[in-house]
Parts: structure tokens; C-alpha cells; sequence
């Protein structure tokens, strides 16, 4: 009965949930299969992977570049999504939408500028800063600090993570812009009008009525940004490729590295299925914290 | 219900009043500081790349010139990366319309206990980072005889956006109401009839997104790129751009003028494309935040 009444609609999952599975799924139970063996890309064990239990991963963990990689990782996400694209964006968002009430035109300017970073292809993102933090050429060397009168400043050698963090904030941020203006524009104006006349000062209104009203969208908003950060890998390759050291080698490049430079995939798959968890963890304390809220 | 009449009065009322002048400044200065921050790199990219002796800062071009896009076409054999990169954006968008049209209709039309559950985890594997799959992901195209094809690309593309796609679609087909497909299934047509010719009709918007955001997507994805092709032949336009990048670094001179003017290239379709949408587009991606 439940089967006939939907088969027309299972069928229609068929398509997507064949895709979903080859290139979501199915790579997902491999890595953690393959995380147990001593698979190679090359060499003798790429033909004849032995089962070695949880060696990978006693590796793994005793690996002091490893807990680097963690703590860079954490750094750059936090760094770069939660104060950086979640902050900037929710600013900017409610600093045009203030805007846009007072009809300024330049807040559109602000607006397309924002966007144009993010619609722009990361490679691009990642090269145009390349080009922005160039010690001897670099326009905020050679055009902007100069201008000032200051010293150059050897941004990608002095201050490595700063500067991926800084070159990704400019390129993600308008999604959580967007979101955020979205969701402002629900609120009836007819509110914040009944809460003028109750006496209620702007910040009373803010606090009361304007954040509220973005707090179904935090959680999943967060989460998405989150998740899409720790998968950095394009910006910070182009950038600093993990470097100077391993100052900036976040768990991506960590993983392609071992993978595909050290050729043990086995080594690596490890590193993806702690990525894996790692991300599973975080969306079931979002989707959780979004429920509740909800 | 408010009548129409009175929310647009309630919103003339509700329009702030005046700006203080310091008011004024602070948020101008503001907006003036984020245009800087967010345009520099761009305005360096559209100058160098116009430049025939182009640097990494920003100048202007003593003599304008688009020597350099003349270059890109006769020396770098750009014409077979730019006619790649088309044909495997348009076939992956052509693919995602498809199954993210009837996924998101399926899921949005399926009667199941369970249902909630397979919603989340369409949006768990959304969460699923690329470069946590890509060592799997490329084994298994070796051994599906995927790697160097176009096939393999079109087809992980399609997939890399359709788990995003299908949550986003699925929030238009719950809008369309259901009392207009029982109608069409009354006059005796199928129910994949009554989706082409009566449902997605009212959806358009959202193929409208589906198709644009999946063809940007496959536009400027990377790392499937890298992992999968190593053939001239089949190389698209960010490996294209791959290769005058590793002029850097090296012994000769970084060629800025080159890397500009390709970027530029690489850069302004999918501006075009978004900008040319974007009230559809920013429409369809607020959509998606509206929660479960």
C-alpha cells in the first residue's frame, strides 16, 4: 500500500539517489574500508593492499604535524567563517538593509562588490591575492601601504593564516549577506512601526524584533559555511600551498598531500574519514541546536 | 488578513527618520571601505590584463592593448579549454535539471513515514566535503575508466551539486499546490506528464536557478579537474589557467598580462550569467535557508 501509493516518486529518487551514491556514499564507506589497509598508489601494495587494522590511524594520531593540521584547521574555520563571513556578512546585511530603508543608493555598490567576489571562480580568488600580497610587486605593498608611507610587510612569509583567512572572508562572504537580507526583508515593517509607537529606542527594536527573527536561519546558515570551509583547498593551494612550514596546512591539503604526493592512500583515506566524522559531528550539533531553537 | 492598501502605508510610515549627518558619514565610510576591500583585486585584474607590460599591483595601462587576448587564442590554444569547459558545464546542467526535477518533486511528493529523515540526509551529504572523497573518488573513476573522459566529468559534477540542488527544488515543488497535477492526473495524463506539462511550468523559477547555479558550479570547479584530467586534449579552462600560473615562481618572468587576461576570460561568463539572474538567483538561494 505505502509502496504503491509512492512508486511513481521512488522512482523519480532513481536518478539522483544512483549519482548520490557512486560519488557521496559510495567514496564515503570506501575511505573508511580502505583506511584500514596499507592501499598505496604506486609500488607493490597498490596491487595487494594487506589489512592492517587501526595502524593508519595509530599513526595518525601520534603524528605531531597531524594536531598541527587540527589546529590549523580549527583556526582557519573559525578564522574565516564564523567571525569572518558569518560576522561580516550578518553586518553588512543588516548595515544595507538599514540602507536600503533610507533609500542610499550606495548600498547597492556595496552590495554588488560583495557579490561579484563570491560569484568570481575560487582559482581566480585564489590568484588575484596571490597578486594582492606579492612582497615586492603586490598592490598592498606597492600601492596602498606605500601610499601611507609604511614599510612593505611580507604578508604570506609574517602572517600566513591571517592572510588565507582574509583572502577567503573576501571571497565567501555575500552568502551569508545574502541570507541575512533575505530574511530581514520578511520582517513586517508594521513591527517595527507598533514597537515605535510602544516608545521602543532602536537598539530595544534590534534586540527584540530584528534578531529574533534571524534566528531560525543561524544554524543552518553556520552550518553550511562551516562545513564549506573546512573543505578548503583551492584558495589556500594557490595561496601559501600549507606553507611556510605547515603554518598553513589545513586537513584538505593534508589529505591530497598524503594521498597523492606520499601516494598511501591508505594513510590518507584515514585523514578523510576523520574529516568525514569530524563533519558528521558538526551537523548533528547544528541540526540539533537548529531544532531546538526552531 | 491586512489588506495590501494598508502594509504599503504601515511601510511609507515605518521609513526611519532622518539621518543625522553623523549617521550619514559612518555608514558611507563604511560602504567605501568594503567597495575598496572587495574591487582592488578586480581592478587589478582588468587592468594587467589590457596591459602589455602589466605588473602584480594596480596601474593603469600606458598603452591599452589586447594583444594579450590574441595571444591566449593563437599561442595557448585557449579555443579547446574555453569549448570544454561549455560543453561539460552545459551537459552537467542539462543532467541536473533533469534528475534534480524529479528528485525534488519526488521527495517533495512522497508519503512516507520516513520521509523527514531522508530530508536530512540529503542535507547531511550536502555537508560532505569534496576533498574528504576525492582520493575514493578518484579510484573509483580509475577503475570505471571515468579519468581523461567527459563523461566522468559531467557526471561528478552533476553529482557534487545535486544533493544542494534537490533541497533547494524540492522548497519550490511545496510551494506549487497539489490540487493542480490531481487535476491533470484526472484528465487521465501520467504523472511524469502531468510534472513536464503542468508542474514545472509553474516552477520555472526554480529550474531556472537549478540550471544556472549548476552550470557556475561545473564552471568553476577545480579539484575534480585536477585529480581527473591529465590530457591536452581534454583539458578545460581552470587547468588551462593551471598552466600559465606555473610560470611563477620558476626562473622566467611571471608573465602578470597573461594570468590576467585569462582569468578575465574564466571570470566574466559566469559574472555575466549571475548578474544578468541574479533576483532569480538570490531569490532561489534565500529559498533554501526557509529550514526543514
Amino acid at each position: 500500500m505505502v509502496v504503491a501509493r509512492n512508486s511513481a516518486y521512488l522512482i523519480g529518487l532513481t536518478p539522483a539517489a544512483l549519482l548520490l551514491s557512486l560519488f557521496f556514499v559510495g567514496p564515503a564507506l570506501w575511505a573508511a574500508y580502505s583506511s584500514l589497509t596499507n592501499l598505496a598508489l604506486v609500488g607493490i601494495d597498490a596491487a595487494n593492499p594487506r589489512f592492517i587494522g587501526l595502524d593508519n590511524y595509530a599513526r595518525l594520531f601520534s603524528d605531531p604535524d597531524f594536531w598541527q593540521v587540527i589546529r590549523n584547521s580549527v583556526t582557519f574555520v573559525v578564522g574565516s567563517a564564523v567571525i569572518g563571513q558569518f560576522g561580516l556578512g550578518l553586518g553588512l546585511a543588516l548595515l544595507i538593509d538599514h540602507a536600503e530603508r533610507r533609500r542610499w543608493w550606495f548600498a547597492t555598490v556595496a552590495y554588488a562588490a560583495v557579490l561579484l567576489a563570491w560569484v568570481n571562480p575560487t582559482l581566480i580568488a585564489g590568484f588575484l591575492w596571490v597578486a594582492m600580497y606579492d612582497f615586492f610587486f603586490g598592490s598592498l605593498n606597492h600601492v596602498f601601504l606605500s601610499a601611507l608611507g609604511l614599510p612593505p610587510v611580507d604578508w604570506l612569509g609574517s602572517f600566513p593564516m591571517p592572510a588565507v583567512i582574509v583572502a577567503n572572508v573576501w571571497r565567501g562572504t555575500a552568502f551569508t549577506m545574502i541570507i541575512f537580507l533575505g530574511a530581514l526583508k520578511t520582517i513586517p515593517p508594521d513591527i517595527y512601526e507598533a514597537a515605535r509607537i510602544d516608545g521602543a529606542g532602536t537598539w530595544r527594536r534590534f534586540w527584540d524584533h530584528t534578531i529574533p527573527s534571524l534566528r531560525p536561519i543561524v544554524a543552518l546558515t553556520l552550518l553550511s559555511i562551516t562545513m564549506s570551509t573546512f573543505g578548503t583547498f583551492i584558495v589556500i593551494q594557490a595561496l601559501t600551498n600549507g606553507g611556510p612550514g605547515i603554518a598553513t596546512e589545513v586537513i584538505a591539503l593534508y589529505a591530497f598531500d598524503s594521498a597523492f604526493k606520499s601516494f598511501s592512500i591508505g594513510y590518507g583515506s584515514a585523514i578523510a574519514a576523520v574529516m568525514l566524522a569530524l563533519n558528521l559531528v558538526f551537523a548533528v550539533v547544528y541540526l540539533r541546536w537548529s531544532r531546538a531553537r526552531a | 488578513m491586512t489588506p495590501r492598501a494598508e502594509t504599503t502605508v504601515a511601510r511609507t510610515v515605518a521609513a526611519p527618520r532622518g539621518a543625522s549627518w553623523l549617521e550619514t558619514i559612518a555608514v558611507h565610510a563604511v560602504f567605501a571601505l568594503v567597495v575598496v576591500f572587495f574591487l582592488a583585486p578586480f581592478v587589478w585584474l582588468f587592468t594587467a590584463a589590457f596591459d602589455g607590460r602589466a605588473q602584480a599591483y594596480i596601474r593603469l595601462p600606458e598603452q591599452p592593448t589586447v594583444d594579450i587576448f590574441v595571444r591566449i587564442f593563437t599561442e595557448h590554444d585557449f579555443a579547446r579549454a574555453l569549448g570544454n569547459s561549455v560543453l561539460v558545464a552545459g551537459a552537467t546542467m542539462l543532467l541536473d535539471v533533469v534528475a534534480v526535477s524529479l528528485a525534488g518533486y519526488s521527495l517533495s511528493r512522497l508519503d512516507l513515514r520516513f520521509k523527514s529523515w531522508i530530508t536530512y540526509a540529503v542535507l547531511l551529504l550536502q555537508t560532505m566535503p569534496l576533498s574528504a572523497t576525492m582520493v575514493p573518488i578518484y579510484g573509483l573513476a580509475q577503475a570505471l575508466g571515468l579519468r581523461n573522459s567527459y563523461l566522468g566529468l559531467i557526471l561528478i559534477h552533476a553529482a557534487i551539486e545535486l544533493p544542494f540542488l534537490i533541497w533547494l527544488m524540492k522548497g519550490f515543488f511545496d510551494g506549487v499546490p497539489r490540487y493542480l497535477e490531481e487535476a491533470a492526473w484526472l484528465d487521465g495524463r501520467s504523472k511524469l506528464r502531468a510534472l513536464i506539462e503542468i508542474v514545472l511550468p509553474v516552477a520555472r523559477n526554480g529550474i531556472g536557478v537549478v540550471a544556472g547555479l549548476s552550470f557556475l558550479a561545473a564552471w568553476s570547479e577545480v579539484l575534480m579537474m585536477i585529480i581527473l584530467i591529465d590530457k591536452q586534449d581534454l583539458k578545460t579552462v581552470p587547468l588551462a589557467f593551471y598552466e600559465v600560473l606555473r610560470t611563477r615562481g620558476g626562473y622566467t618572468e611571471v608573465q602578470y598580462g597573461l594570468i590576467a587576461a585569462m582569468g578575465v576570460l574564466y571570470a566574466v561568463p559566469v559574472m555575466a550569467i549571475f548578474f544578468a539572474t541574479r533576483r532569480m538567483m538570490v531569490r532561489g538561494l534565500i529559498a533554501t535557508s526557509r529550514g526543514l
